[in-house]
């Protein structure tokens, strides 16, 4: 079954799973599997996060839900695609992050199209959701609610896959549901100024979002930021993994690099640890706006702009119907703008001097902020952007502008909206209000920056919300009773906040001040018009961050150019300043931490021994050594037996690996079988003591470290193996003989420099092993059928090499078909064939002529000559049983010719087409056989 | 997104056996000291970022088995070195003669890299036994700079590894700044490589 109807599984009927994946989640640096789906019910989509405590996920049951995510406004994707590793290697998998303003995830995928389809679905369903957002149709998700109320009852203590994060953003999604629940019943008998949601939730998403934003600009670049939980600072590694859940049991997919998101990582981390390095200064912030109707500065501005003996560090003021002309309208041209620009600038608090950070217009639509000059060092990153949403929803005469900076480490943002008029439009207003949030872009950072990323946001305007259900009369007797709390009731901003997404997550201060419209001009007189408008608080400023404190919030009556009057609001805000000392110690502390993760995700194992010695090793008898290999590391580990130096193979030919390769799961180990066997093609060198028992070997492990594993032994010597020419010098069993000896007497022309008188004063026609086995066979296998052609049993051929090395027992041990398969191996284990290898190539040219034949032969030394005519009578001798014994000429040339007759080792190498190599050797078994046949057919000895 | 870092270099720890190697290497990347010895056998390595007027050198530093067995295995390790990290031990004198083996195994398997000389162990004085003076006087010979270090103490562990970083640094910037200057000259190391038949590192 595949994950997506599982996960329809777990849905109810109506609701839909469009689209399922399987991805790593990234928790601090390590992964964790999680099956990600976009579901829908109604054009409402979903993003619904599972945890599995099975791999692969094989039932329903498997799954358990760990957060869902609407696909709205306040979701963001972005996508990062991470470094290649360090060798260069470019990534394959794909970085999603969710950011939402209670969890900010970050989700790794394979570069693969289910991924891309995955994508594309939520891109459809943004589109979506922008959509039916701008035509009013605001998505209410209350399908997602019982999900979301399930998540927050649910003991996590229940769970089987142990991951203590999980369980911190269940506690959030959790306190947001309850708490927000509490507030909006309280909501009107509560004398609290906090109207909106709960102050946690607004800590989560000044955590998740308004922080990167700051973090973005003092700290390098803004890419995205890890979401959940730091390491504990002070714990050790065992502890962050025990914390992590990353224990037996939980796997990493292979080869994971725990590290990849390492960057993101860091800055997580010094955000977490801000305390350390951050201080907080207090920053003073005056926020004015006055629609001024178009009128020009005509009176003085200092009843409105100073109104605290202390003068604000920062001033954000804000203007709305500045221009009603139509150049203003049409041209963007404004001739009042440099008016009300200087008549502010004049008005200023004057204890201080200020600098211009910023001003910004569309229309009548103006803001300038302003700094305090020894400030002004300190700011940096200004942008500003304007949203219009007035006639055609792209017109200037209402909407928002708004500008931001950096001030030290803390990001601000100023927004001054002109919010669309009349009595019955709130609906419009807050679509106005939406359109300014979620198109208000600073497009200097990329991603561009929103409005929510900032840490503290100020929003000042004409919004334009009215008094409504209320006849005039009884607004006009609230207010001259001062009875604001309770026409507030009636104030349709208030009415929205905290129930809405209208200003969600942002404050107002208590008004206690008279409603700001409409006045006839020039008076503190409501509208006497005809029109008879009932006054309203039009004229608003709220915030949203921490540490922000309102101290002053009023109107200006006394200022009578305008149909409105000013309202101001004076503000205590928390700013941090980092400190560089600090920062950089908690930096490469940081830094530190990480590389010993790193370390610790190196790949580690354990040998329980690394070196192997093998006793006594003989010819064709395997000895085998078992080296367990223990993988105790964190990651799966691959090793490898790798060539060393210039080597073609990871050993010395005697020795096999086996695996020589192989996939490690942490906490498993492998036995590793380390064989030394001696076969015809090494045994000469042993002998010779050319090579000898010793290697060291490379175990290699994939990305990580190199151990050497020592091999050693000492080999028994063995005729099988030596030469002629030693053979004929041995008097005694080869076991017998000293090393020393062995060695001097192997050496090539060894019988030159002999000294007969010192050595016994005799040489050998041919090895006495080798006259041992011929004489063996001709006593007992005449008679025997198939003679060298049944094998023999390798049990018995050992037998009958310890026979031939140690001289014990006097007889042969074993079968007749043994010794035949001894004689064979005897002959070709000969370092130097029996016909030598310089004369190969003749012997094979004079194959079709036996003179010539004849005459090659004269040229070898007298040892191999005797040897091979001994040979010859024996197989002659042989032959004249062949009615008993089967043997048959032809055949009997064609098994000695190979190994009497054998290429030189440098001829081995041979070029052409296989089939030419193929045609090659059968020519040359064929002339070896007819070299051989004139030999066991003529009495070549006459 | 912000690079990781801004350089990659590999050190090498090279000397004796038995003089703290695997310990230098320890403190300096996960600051941890274990008395018990443990021989190494093989190539192990670790890696530490480090920060260097501002920018951020990321190390991978490789230790080597000492053993005189391996000597012939470990030479191949040399490849692509950028610094090199002899260390002696101050309580062994003979692990002090050897250090001119080792630097002569430097020449022979590297060609251009830069080198530091560690006295280790030095925290007993009366276990002492290679006076500063001789090994200062050593290392102006030979050109090297002479750091002493205490694995065990972590004295001058992390000084004498941001000292043979900066020596790198240099020498890299140094080299791109010759790059820059004749870009022309291309053909020298090819040239170097024939005439010497032997695989070299350290470009």
């Amino acid at each position: 079954m595949d994950l997506r109807q599982l996960v329809q599984k777990k849905l109810s009927s109506e609701e839909k799973c469009l689209k399922c994946i399987e991805a790593a989640k990234i928790i601090d640096d390590k992964r964790h599997l999680r099956i990600i789906a976009i579901t829908e019910k109604r054009d409402e989509h979903a993003i619904f996060i599972f945890t599995t405590n099975r791999i692969p996920c094989l039932s329903s049951e498997d799954m358990k839900l760990e957060t869902v995510l609407p696909v709205e406004s306040q979701l963001r994707c972005h996508a990062e695609t991470p470094r290649g590793d360090s060798s260069g290697k470019p990534s394959t998998e794909f970085l999603l992050g969710l950011k939402s303003p209670e969890v900010h995830i970050l989700l790794e995928m394979p570069q693969h199209k289910s991924t891309q389809a995955f994508l594309a679905e939520i891109k459809r369903a943004q589109d979506l959701y922008s959509q039916n957002a701008a035509f009013g149709a605001v998505p209410s998700f209350d399908w997602l609610t019982k999900y979301r109320t399930r998540l927050g009852q649910s003991n996590p203590f229940a769970e089987d896959v142990f991951d203590p994060l999980k369980y911190m953003n269940l506690e959030d999604s959790n306190m947001k549901v309850s708490v927000s629940e509490t507030d909006f019943q309280d909501r009107d008998s509560s004398s609290s100024t906090t109207w909106f949601t709960d102050s946690f939730e607004r800590k989560t998403q000044m955590n998740g979002q308004g922080m990167s934003a700051a973090m973005g600009s003092s700290y390098g670049s803004r890419d995205s930021l890890d979401a959940h939980r730091d390491f504990d600072q002070t714990d050790s590694i065992e502890t962050m993994q025990r914390q992590l859940g990353l224990g037996p049991g939980i796997e990493l997919p292979l080869g994971a690099k725990p590290v990849s998101s390492r960057e993101a990582v860091a800055k997580r981390i010094l955000m977490d640890r801000e305390d350390e390095f951050v201080d907080l200064t207090k920053v003073r912030v005056f926020c004015g706006t006055w629609n001024v109707n178009g009128k020009s500065p005509t009176q003085a501005l200092n009843k409105w702009l100073v109104v605290d003996e202390r003068a604000p560090d920062i001033y954000a003021i804000g203007f709305q119907e500045l221009d009603l002309s139509k150049e203003a309208f049409v041209f963007s041209e404004s001739a009042k703008e440099a008016e009300w620009q200087e008549a502010v600038k004049k008005f200023l608090h004057p204890k201080e001097k200020y600098r211009k950070v910023k001003s910004v217009r569309i229309v009548g639509i103006l803001l300038i902020v302003f700094i305090r000059e020894k400030l002004a060092k300190h700011v940096s990153f200004i942008d500003s952007d304007s949203v219009p949403t007035g006639i055609m929803g792209f017109m200037g005469n209402k909407g928002g502008v708004s500008v931001r900076f950096t001030l030290q480490s803390t990001s601000f943002c100023f927004i001054n909206s002109h919010l669309a008029a009349h009595q019955e439009e709130f609906e419009r207003r807050n679509q106005d209000y939406r359109d300014i949030m979620s198109k208000t872009r600073f497009k200097q950072f990329v991603p561009p920056l929103t409005i929510g990323e900032h840490e503290a946001v100020f929003w000042i305007g004409d919004l334009n919300y009215r008094i409504s259900n209320i006849s005039i009369e009884d607004v006009k007797t609230s207010i001259r009773d001062q009875k604001y709390k309770a026409l507030l009731r009636s104030d349709q901003l208030f009415n929205q906040l905290g129930t809405t997404d209208i200003f969600r997550g942002f404050q107002e201060g208590d008004i206690t001040f008279d409603p700001t419209y409409k006045f006839d001009t020039g008076t503190d007189v409501y509208d006497t018009s005809e029109k008879s408008r009932i006054p309203a608080w039009c004229d608003r400023i709220l915030w949203q961050g921490v540490g922000i404190a309102l101290l002053r919030y009023d109107s200006h009556p006394q200022l009578r150019i305008s149909d409105h009057k000013p309202v101001s609001a004076n503000f205590e805000v928390e700013v941090k300043v980092i400190d560089e000392k600090r920062y950089k110690k908690v930096y490469e502390d940081i830094m530190k931490k990480l590389d010993r993760i790193e370390n610790e995700f190196l790949p580690q194992i354990k040998l329980d021994k690394t070196e192997c010695h093998f006793k006594d090793v003989k010819f064709i008898e395997p000895q085998v050594e078992t080296i367990t290999i223990a993988n105790v590391g964190q990651a799966y580990v691959e090793f490898e037996f790798i060539n060393k130096l210039d080597d073609a193979r990871y050993s010395k030919p005697w020795l096999t690996i086996t695996p020589c390769k192989e996939v490690i799961k942490p906490g498993l180990s492998c036995d590793v079988q380390i064989e030394v066997y001696v076969d015809k093609s090494t045994v000469s060198s042993l002998n010779s003591s050319k090579d000898n028992l010793e290697d060291i070997l490379v175990l290699h492990l994939h990305g990580g470290k190199d151990i050497f594993v020592t091999v050693s032994g000492n080999y028994l010597s063995s005729v099988f193996g030596s030469s002629l020419e030693a053979l004929i010098q041995m008097h005694c069993p080869i076991r017998q003989v000293p090393t020393t000896q062995l060695v001097e007497i192997e050496q090539p022309g060894s019988l030159g420099h002999v000294d007969l008188t010192k050595t016994g004063g005799r040489l050998y026609m041919v090895p006495k092993e080798l006259w041992r086995l011929i004489q063996h066979i001709t006593n007992h296998g005449k008679d025997k059928a198939d003679l060298f052609q049944i094998p023999g049993l390798q049990a018995e051929i050992q037998q009958i090499r310890d026979c031939l090395d140690t001289g014990e027992p006097e007889v042969l041990p074993g079968s007749v078909h043994s010794a035949a398969e001894s004689l064979l191996l005897f002959l070709e284990c000969l370092a130097e064939p029996v016909i030598p290898f310089s004369v190969f190539q003749q012997c094979l040219s004079a194959s079709n002529n036996l003179l010539l034949s004849k005459q090659v032969l004269s040229q070898i030394p007298d040892y191999h000559k005797n040897t091979f005519h001994y040979l010859c009578e024996f197989l002659k001798e042989m032959l004249k049983y062949s009615e008993m014994n089967g043997l048959e000429i032809k055949f009997v040339a064609t098994i000695f010719g190979e190994v009497l007759l054998r290429a030189p080792p440098s001829a081995s190498k041979e070029l052409g087409s296989q089939r030419a190599r193929r045609h090659r050797a059968q020519e040359e078994e064929a002339k070896k056989a007819a070299f051989m046949y004139h030999f066991l057919s003529n009495d070549v000895l006459s | 997104m912000a690079r990781e870092y801004d350089h990659l270099f590999k050190l090498l720890i090279i000397g004796d056996s038995g003089v703290g190697k695997s310990s230098l290497l320890l403190r300096f990347a996960d600051n941890v000291f274990s008395g018990t010895y443990i021989t190494t056998i093989g190539v192990d390595f670790k890696i530490r970022t480090v920060d260097v007027n501002g920018e951020r050198v990321k190390l991978q530093i490789w230790d080597t088995a000492g053993q005189e067995r391996f000597r012939t295995i470990t030479s191949t390790y040399y490849r692509g070195t950028h610094g090199v990290v002899v260390v002696y031990d101050v309580t062994s004198g003979e692990s002090f003669a050897n250090v001119r083996r080792w630097l002569h195994e430097i020449d022979n398997n590297c060609d251009v890299v830069n080198r530091i000389l560690v006295g280790n162990k030095n925290d007993d004085p009366d276990r002492k036994v290679v006076l500063t003076e001789d090994a200062q006087t050593f290392a102006q010979q030979m050109g090297i700079q002479l750091f002493e270090t205490s694995a065990k103490e972590n004295l001058n562990v992390e000084e004498m590894f941001l000292a043979i970083t900066k020596q790198v640094l240099q020498t890299k910037k140094e080299q791109q700044k010759k790059a820059a200057e004749q870009p022309q000259n291309t053909i020298s190391l090819t040239d170097r490589k024939h005439s010497r038949g032997k695989q070299k590192c350290c470009s």
